[in-house]
């Protein structure tokens, strides 16, 4: 007793079906039925980096829901175009010059477009306008940043430190001032110097006056040399070059000891002229460096051939007079 | 066995009639014309092979089902056109007795025959309700089964509560779908017996529907083949089978080989 | 010869069912305001759809409210937020759990036992029975069982959601020694009484659709024994695949109200 369907049971049965299938469709995508039904305007907006927008997510203006994401699109190269369903009845609080910005509506909570700022005496948002965004710190950005200012605080609490260390260590204008005790040291280190230099100077100078009367007497093989007188030219301009430098070491060392017998003046002019400081340091490293230069250019001239003989002779006179006596 | 009473029957006064009905299921054409009056007082037996419609018949003159074509006339009411209300006030007059008795499982005894009262006259006492289940109970034979559960009957018990439920309604019309199936001769005797009592004692017309040629004999005063979607002869016994007809004749002698 | 389908056997079948359904769920509610209205009958199914179900809600609430409770604690400590669990389960519980698991339960056991009785009263002729003693079998198998479970099953998802929440204080009270005022303090703080409506009529609407779905089934068997169980399991896995959507559909009006 299998009755086949009749066909009117059979289209009756199908309307019903397609009529439930869209009552249970509609309830489903319908959503909220009162927004469905409330007038919205479309809102647009561009974002470099929308930080997990999702279509749905709600937007708010001082903190009361007005609307949510509609869409997201790719628009250009990289950015990302957001589309806003936003109540009519919200417009007039939104300004044209309003600013939207991404955010979350708690700790672990959805994300949130919000709607903010904006000058009041400008016109409201027109339906399909563009709102300016502003760029919001992804915790990427965030943690890029701070990377930033870690390295600049090591690059500053560095350079802090060789600070420091040179002014402790003295280096520097300030750190001469503060230490200018080592300027003394210099200056006397300096003058010692000079004082041998002259000394060695003057001693070299009365020998070379000794060598020249010995000089004088013919027949020697030094008169033969000698009365070469390109040589002996050239020999008594460096001679007299020497008796130059010695004697203005003498005047400077003089001088030097004219000032260092007053310190005050000496710190007044450092303190008053920098540039005066660092030349006096220039000089005495200058002086410094050409006595011992002279230094060596005497100890030089003993070892000369030339003159190897009279030092000989020297040395041997003063030998005899030892064991003369 | 108390036979069968040959009584007068009035041909002019029919409670059943049927005229050119016609019933079929999806393909298959199971009614292909069928006219038939049942008079009143008289049992007709329905004779036929399983499959060929026989419940299909009584089924629809008791409304269960509606034929596709054709007139069922039913104690003056033309079933197929009835409102539910009437339907059911005709269906008080008809008593249908089921293959397998149909009884409540959930009920026992005394509350399968209470039920159909109950629920049909409201405005009976308990009391009433005890007698007239008292009544019918003793009718079938089975006073001591009051409080037993159709589970716990035999089938024969099972058929004589079944036909004690639709007496307890006084009907007009008995119609019996197969009341000897499943049983073995003797309770079938038994069950023939008590079909002959009820038409004495409750004064109805019968339309018993059978395969079994000793229960056709014994409880009717006509019979008639059904073959093929239609009645193939109505008439007594010896008219039906005082024939030549080779299908008839295959029936018939498929019956007593059996 | 003619084309006999629409569409073809199977798709013309589930079209003519949707019909068949639309029309039984359509005179559930001609039938269901019209006397007569069996009372003691629809009280009998209360009795019979609560009473059967009584033990097995219990104890499966009661798991419930303990695995949830107990599977939730994690996430939540996470938080250490373990003091907000009252109110997350009693959330879930009221609002999702308690008529879910009641309805599923019920479907199971009440949908199924609904679908195999009047499955079996169909093949054995029980309903055929009923209809030809004049009482509309309908009405007094089909609206008494709908309106019993629609009755029902609201309390019992009550009672259930109550067994639950008992079963989550006892874990939330081994672990974090909480008061049960304290717990049920906490558990409806955030209940308002359009959740507690929402759930009363989800369960309402699951109660109807495991009555209307069992009885469509059960009424409808066809193929004798076989059918019965079909019935059966069939009224099972339709009654939950409805609750299911009528859940996301319930869920999504009170949104819209809230």
């Amino acid at each position: 007793m299998n009755e086949s369907p009749n066909k009117h049971a059979v289209i009756v049965g199908l309307f019903i079906f397609i009529g439930l299938a869209f009552l249970l469709a509609g309830i489903l995508i319908v959503g909220d039925l009162r927004e469905t039904f409330s007038r919205k305007m479309q809102v647009f907006s561009l974002f470099d980096d929308v930080g997990g927008l999702q279509g749905g997510n709600n937007i708010w203006l001082s903190g009361v829901k007005i609307g949510t994401v509609s869409n997201l699109n790719f628009f250009g190269k990289s950015q990302v175009e957001v589309t806003m369903n936003i109540e009519r009845k919200a417009q007039k609080y939104i300004p044209k010059n309003a600013m939207v910005k991404i955010s979350s509506d708690g700790l672990i909570g959805n994300k949130i477009l919000v709607i903010y700022g904006g000058t009041e005496n400008l016109p409201s948002v027109q339906d399909g306008d563009t709102l300016a965004v502003e760029k919001t710190f992804t915790s990427e950005d965030m943690i890029k940043t701070l990377q930033e200012n870690n390295s600049n605080l090591l690059a500053i609490t560095s350079d802090f430190k060789t600070l420091s260390h040179k002014l402790v260590s003295g280096e520097g204008t300030i750190g001469k001032l503060l230490n200018d005790s080592s300027i003394y040291v210099n200056i006397n280190s300096a003058t010692a110097s000079l004082q041998i230099a002259s000394v060695r100077a003057q001693q070299l100078v009365s020998s070379l006056v000794v060598f020249s009367s010995g000089l004088n007497k013919k027949g020697t093989l030094m008169n033969e040399l000698t009365t070469d007188t390109v040589i002996f030219k050239s020999v008594k301009a460096s001679i007299i070059q020497l008796q130059q430098m010695a004697d203005t070491a003498s005047l400077f060392v003089t001088n030097i000891k004219y000032a260092g017998s007053n310190p005050h003046s000496t710190i007044g002019v450092l303190l008053h002229d920098e540039e005066a400081g660092a030349r006096m340091k220039e000089t005495i490293k200058n002086l410094e460096s050409s006595s011992r230069k002279l230094d060596e250019d005497l100890e030089a001239a003993q070892h000369n051939i030339l003159l190897r003989g009279f030092f000989k002779k020297k040395a041997r006179e003063a030998n005899n007079i030892s064991i003369d006596k | 066995m108390k036979k069968l009473k040959q009584r007068s029957i009035n041909k002019e006064d029919s409670v059943i009639s049927i005229s050119g009905l016609y019933k079929s299921f999806g393909d298959l054409e199971v009614l292909k014309g069928i006219d038939f009056k049942l008079f009143k007082g008289e049992n007709v037996a329905v004779l036929g092979k399983s499959g060929t419609g026989k419940s299909v018949l009584i089924k629809i003159i008791v409304g269960l089902l509606k034929p596709d074509r054709g007139e069922v006339v039913v104690l003056g009411h033309h079933v197929d056109q009835l409102e539910s209300k009437e339907l059911n006030a005709l269906r008080i007059r008809i008593g249908f007795s089921f293959q397998n008795s149909a009884l409540y499982d959930s009920m026992n005894v005394y509350q399968n025959l209470a039920f159909p009262l109950t629920m049909n006259r409201k405005n009976l006492n308990k009391k009433e309700v005890d007698e007239a289940v008292e009544e019918v109970l003793e009718a079938v034979g089975l006073t001591d089964k009051l409080k037993q559960m159709p589970s716990d009957l035999s089938g024969g018990q099972r058929k004589r509560i079944g036909i004690a439920r639709t007496l307890i309604l006084k009907p007009e019309i008995m119609l019996y779908d197969e009341p000897t199936s499943g049983l073995d001769p003797i309770t079938s005797a038994e069950i023939i017996e008590l079909i002959n009592e009820v038409q004495q004692k409750y004064n109805t017309s019968s339309v018993i529907i059978t395969h079994d040629l000793t229960c056709a004999k014994n409880s009717s005063n006509r019979l008639a083949m059904l073959l093929e979607g239609k009645f193939l002869k109505v008439g007594t016994f010896d008219e039906v089978f005082d024939t030549n007809d080779e299908q008839v004749k295959a029936f018939f002698d498929y019956n007593f080989i059996q | 010869m003619r084309n006999k389908y629409t569409f073809s056997k199977g798709v013309d079948e589930y079209f003519s069912g949707i019909h068949k359904a639309y029309l039984f769920t359509a005179l559930f509610f001609r039938e269901a305001f019209k006397k007569p209205f069996h009372l003691r009958e629809v009280i009998n199914q209360c009795f019979e759809v609560g009473l059967k179900s009584l033990a097995l809600i219990s104890l499966t609430g009661f798991i419930v409210g303990i695995v949830f409770t107990k599977q939730s604690r994690p996430s939540l400590e996470d938080f250490g937020a373990t003091s907000w669990l009252p109110s997350l389960i009693g959330i879930a519980i009221i609002k999702a759990l308690g008529p879910l698991v009641t309805a599923l339960i019920c479907a199971g056991k009440v949908g199924s036992s609904i679908g195999a009785e009047l499955g079996s009263m169909r093949v054995t002729e029980q309903i055929d029975a009923m209809e030809v003693s004049a009482i509309n079998p309908f009405k007094y198998l089909v609206v008494t069982r709908v309106i019993a479970t629609t009755l029902t099953i609201p309390v019992l998802a009550l009672y259930c959601s109550f067994v639950a929440l008992y079963g989550s204080y006892l874990n939330v009270h081994a672990e974090e020694t909480s008061s049960m005022i304290s717990f049920y303090q906490s558990a409806f703080k955030t209940i308002s009484f359009l959740d507690i409506t929402t759930s009363v009529v989800k369960t309402l609407v699951y109660g109807f659709t495991i009555g209307i779905v069992g009885c469509y089934k059960g009424y409808h068997a066809t193929q004798g024994t076989r059918g019965v169980g079909k019935a059966a399991n069939q009224a099972v896995v339709l009654a939950m695949f409805l609750i299911f959507i009528e859940e996301v559909i319930i869920v999504q009006i009170a949104n819209w109200i809230r």
